[in-house]
């Protein structure tokens, strides 16, 4: 049966946001802890440790997103485990996100010089108080504006978790596009919603990144 | 747990999985080449022109980076026939991941010709080169070996994300997966088994992009 | 009529202004040093000789034509305007050869071959023949230098400018610099040479001009000048500048 578009329908769209939003949170800090032993692993003086943390960069950022969403919803229920939309979608949010978080912060990290480390040392700092009262610090200053600008990719990745049925933003426009018929309309309202997100943090990420240049 | 793994059966429908696999090349790498062309017109064009080419431009960039591929895809696909204009599923998807690389490659290009010294540019004009000869002999190539590295990463996050055309029906790489789940019921096989056919994509293709790199820019 | 000549010329940026009303005319053949402290628009001046910057009062002319008029072909004019810049600008992916041999294949339409041998001729005026087919980082400061002067007289200009050619030199490498100029000021090029080389300037300028706060201050015959300054400004700048 074929209804009519309404201001109803734009107002269902908006709210399917907040599950948008949720699940970018739940990405981002899922994907944030795991970004962070990630970035560890990666500036780690241990080889095999170094080397773990390479790979699993390497093999995340080298198989797609959709990939992962379907092995986890699909591919999980093999094994007699009902695997909910929301689980596979946190699961394979946060692994993705990891990889993606981590290597931004293993740069910052890495973008400290070592003089800085050795000047820590020197002062009698163990490995631990160095991160956290001289590397941490600095490499966190550095770390917002790409980790602002990757939330927006990461709001955006959210999109994808419609195909395996996750009720958010673009889900709930396929759904409305199925009950109106009116695609074009529909689609153009789920984008304007994505961009009223997106935009305002581009221009953060932008505003930050430039007084960050201003002040080095 | 009863459960064997069955790769057999994955690997016996590995003639669908080729048609996906070359569909999946076809759209990585035209995307690409018109990607490119969008990028260095678009930058050229913001950074060297009028404000009447430069505004547009920035409307286009940041309307497509900041609204997702896949709606970008379903609004090209299903929304524009209701305006009279329908393409088939693979045209679409030209269409779509085109105009969407070529966004990201503008704002990377951009970054690399703003980093060309102000200087070059006036040695180039004092010398009498007109601004086309200075952008094509002085510019173009220092900037592009400067972005190559963010670029090429780019490209093969493209290619990675050209499985979204698998949700409007284009026979890729990915939508192949599904149909091979479905004669095959082998849900975990089938998608590990694409999920590394996409890894093993991604390093190729860094591995070509390290070579061009060695090929074009690096001296010998 | 003069070949450069300088009219009552006005340069600000923004609100400040760095060219206040000068006037200058140089002769074909002449060799002119300008010197004065930093910000008193020496450079500037001379970037105004090629239009690469746009004045807002006055005229500058070159052999008649009219460089700040908006109708001008800056391109035409530039071929015959030749610049040296302080920082060489060279162009870093090219080989000394191709830096050379860019401007007159593009713009004069001029045959490879013979711009090869164009290119070898010019780096025979300025001592690096064996360089042609070198890559600029390849060289030294004094080298890449030559191959820029180089590169600017394989146009065949009429005119050429210098930006304060030595000053982004090691000291050890500013002489061989200063050789090729005066060979060139042999040659009987016409030459405006912005520049701290105050014996240089005695020893193979015709005329020095000397700029205080965006003025020409004073001017005059080179090595009567500097040794007999008549204005205060000029006698405590050479002062400074010769301790």
């Amino acid at each position: 049966m074929i209804r009519e578009l309404s201001f109803i329908d734009v107002l269902y769209l908006i709210a399917a946001t907040r599950w948008t939003l949720a699940l970018t949170a739940i990405a981002f800090v899922g994907g944030g802890l795991v970004g962070l032993t990630i970035a560890l692993l990666r500036v780690s003086a241990v080889a095999p440790l170094r080397w773990l943390g390479t790979v699993y960069v390497l093999v995340v950022q080298g198989t797609p997103l959709l990939a992962w969403l379907f092995v986890f919803f699909f591919g999980l229920s093999i094994f007699g485990f009902t695997v909910s939309p929301w689980i596979a979608a946190a699961a394979s949010y946060s692994i993705y996100a990891g990889a993606f978080l981590g290597e931004i912060w293993r740069g910052c990290l890495q973008a400290i010089p070592r003089t800085q480390w050795e000047a820590g040392a020197s002062l009698g700092l163990g490995l631990a108080q160095q991160l956290r009262y001289i590397i941490v610090p600095q490499a966190l200053r550095l770390a917002i504006p790409p980790t602002v600008g990757f939330l927006v990719q990461l709001i955006k990745n959210t999109s994808l978790a419609a195909v395996i049925g996750f009720i958010e933003l673009t889900r709930e426009g396929q759904l409305t596009t199925a009950t109106t018929f009116r695609p074009f309309t529909v689609y153009l309202i789920v984008a304007a919603i994505y961009f009223a997100l997106c935009f305002p943090l581009t221009q953060v990420a932008r505003r930050l990144e430039r007084r960050l240049h201003v002040a080095r | 747990m009863t459960y064997s793994f069955q790769f057999r059966d994955v690997f016996t429908a590995w003639e669908f999985l080729l048609d996906g696999l070359i569909l999946t090349l076809e759209l990585s790498l035209v995307t690409m080449v018109v990607g490119l062309l969008i990028g260095l017109a678009g930058a050229a064009g913001r950074v060297y022109g009028p404000s009447w080419i430069r505004r547009p431009v920035a409307v286009y960039v940041e309307t497509i980076r900041n609204t997702p591929l896949i709606v970008q895809l379903f609004l090209i696909f299903f929304g524009l026939p209701s305006a009279g204009i329908k393409f088939d599923a693979d045209t679409a998807a030209f269409i779509a991941l085109a105009i969407n690389l070529g966004a990201y490659s503008i704002e990377i290009i951009r970054a690399g010709l703003e980093a060309i010294p102000r200087s070059q540019i006036e040695a180039g004009q004092s010398l009498g080169l007109s601004g086309l000869q200075v952008f094509r002999h002085v510019i173009v190539f220092p900037a592009l070996k400067l972005i190559y590295p963010a670029l090429a990463s780019q490209f093969v996050l493209l290619m990675l994300a050209t499985s979204v055309v698998s949700q409007i029906s284009a026979q890729d790489l990915f939508h192949m997966a599904s149909i091979i789940q479905s004669r095959t019921f082998r849900d975990f096989e089938v998608y590990i088994l694409v999920a590394a056919a996409y890894l093993a994509l991604a390093m190729i293709f860094r591995l070509l992009f390290a070579g061009l790199y060695q090929l074009v820019f690096a001296r010998r | 009529m003069s070949l450069v000549e300088l009219s009552d010329v006005v340069k600000r940026y923004g609100t400040h202004t760095v060219l206040n009303g000068v006037s200058l005319n140089v002769e074909k053949g002449e060799i002119i040093a300008i010197i004065g402290r930093s910000g008193s628009g020496k450079s500037t001046l001379l970037r105004c000789v090629n239009g690469l910057e746009p004045i807002q009062g006055g005229t500058v002319t070159f052999d008649g034509t009219v460089v700040n008029d908006p109708a001008t072909d800056l391109r035409k004019l530039r071929q015959h305007v030749g610049i040296v810049f302080q920082s060489f600008n060279l162009f870093p992916h090219l080989s000394v050869e191709k830096n050379i041999t860019l401007a007159p294949k593009v713009v004069k339409h001029v045959p490879t071959a013979e711009a090869r041998q164009l290119a070898e001729a010019v780096l025979r005026k300025v001592g690096l023949a064996e360089k042609i087919d070198a890559y600029p980082d390849q060289l030294s400061g004094g080298q890449q230098q030559r191959v820029a002067i180089a590169r600017s007289l394989a146009m065949q200009p009429v005119v050429m400018l210098f930006d304060e050619i030595t000053s982004a030199l090691d000291p050890e490498l500013v002489g061989e610099v200063l050789k090729v100029l005066e060979e060139m000021a042999r040659d009987g090029m016409t030459m405006m040479l912005v520049t701290h080389e105050i014996g240089f300037a005695r020893k193979v300028a015709n005329r020095v001009v000397f700029m205080h706060e965006g003025r020409i201050w004073e001017q005059g015959p080179a090595a009567a000048t500097l040794a007999q300054p008549r204005t205060p400004e000029l006698e405590t700048f050479l002062s400074a500048v010769l301790h």
